[in-house]
């Protein structure tokens, strides 16, 4: 049963997700922008995995370093609250 | 030398002129140390993302600098004796820089905007430096930032100046994508509800 659920899921296309860093390069990942990395953590505040967001790992590790760097100076929560 | 940049968080229930001595407290510690103060970018009051010694706010300051490592220990050594700073961090923007190269990025960014717009992004900041280190005193490079109107050195120089301006090409760039933007938000409701 197992085997065919996820053998029906996979009939759905799904979008090839691509790095939003890659396809443009004028983005900059800067902890002081605490608006554009928003989107990469969840309203509780933690980091989403790239699995999710499709960001590749180059530009993931920088994106955690970012959102670490940003929690310290308090620009985004470590605990965010659930509304 | 090194460039460093550091955010603290002041107080801000802080007086005016409080404030002022507390800023011209560390300018002056930093040029006690033989740092050379790049940028000195007062933000303002901003709500904070969680509460920092029970207050919502906080008035952000951000220094960027050229010095070693004996002056950032030094500095935030004060910071955290001070009751008026409530949180503080510093980053390596760069490993290597040169006096001189600093001096001349100082000197493009007391040009008038024009000068600065004139001259298009070409080259990076280390590339400007050229090979005269010498042992210059913080208080000279003050005198001599605004003397140097040279139109050849603010060529040289302007390049280093667009890297701040980055910050406002990612805000506008941002923009651009509202589908992309949507995606991680929505997978995230769907993380959130895993998660109960």
């Amino acid at each position: 049963m197992a085997f065919q659920k996820k053998n029906t899921k996979k009939r759905f296309f799904q979008r090839r997700k691509v790095c939003r860093f890659c396809a443009d390069s004028t983005l900059e990942i800067n902890y002081k922008d605490a608006k554009a990395l928003r989107p990469f953590i969840t309203e509780r505040g933690k980091i989403i995995p790239r699995r999710i967001t499709g960001t590749c790992a180059k530009h993931q590790r920088k994106l955690a370093v970012a959102i670490k760097q940003a929690r310290t100076i308090a620009f985004l929560p470590y605990v965010g609250k659930l509304s | 030398m090194r460039r460093y940049e550091t955010i603290f968080i002041a107080d801000p229930d802080l007086q005016e002129d409080a404030r002022k001595n507390l800023f011209d407290k560390y300018k002056n510690l930093l040029v006690q140390e033989k740092g050379i103060l790049i940028d000195f970018d007062d933000w303002g009051n901003r709500k904070l993302a969680y509460p920092i010694k029970k207050k919502a706010r906080g008035h952000y300051v951000c220094m960027t600098y050229g010095g070693i490592g004996v002056l950032v220990t030094e500095l935030e050594r004060n910071f955290r004796l001070d009751d008026k700073v409530m949180k503080f961090m510093t980053v390596l923007l760069e490993k290597d820089v040169t006096a001189s190269a600093l001096e001349a990025e100082i000197a493009a960014a007391a040009q008038p905007e024009e000068v600065k717009e004139a001259t298009p992004a070409a080259a990076q900041p280390e590339k400007v430096k050229e090979t005269t280190p010498a042992a210059t005193q913080p208080e000279e490079v003050k005198e001599a930032a605004p003397a140097a109107t040279q139109p050849e050195e603010v060529k040289e120089a302007a390049p280093a100046a667009t890297d701040e301006a980055a910050d406002e090409v990612t805000e506008a760039a941002e923009a651009d994508t509202p589908e992309e933007a949507k995606t991680p938000e929505t997978e995230t409701a769907e993380a959130a509800q895993e998660e109960k």
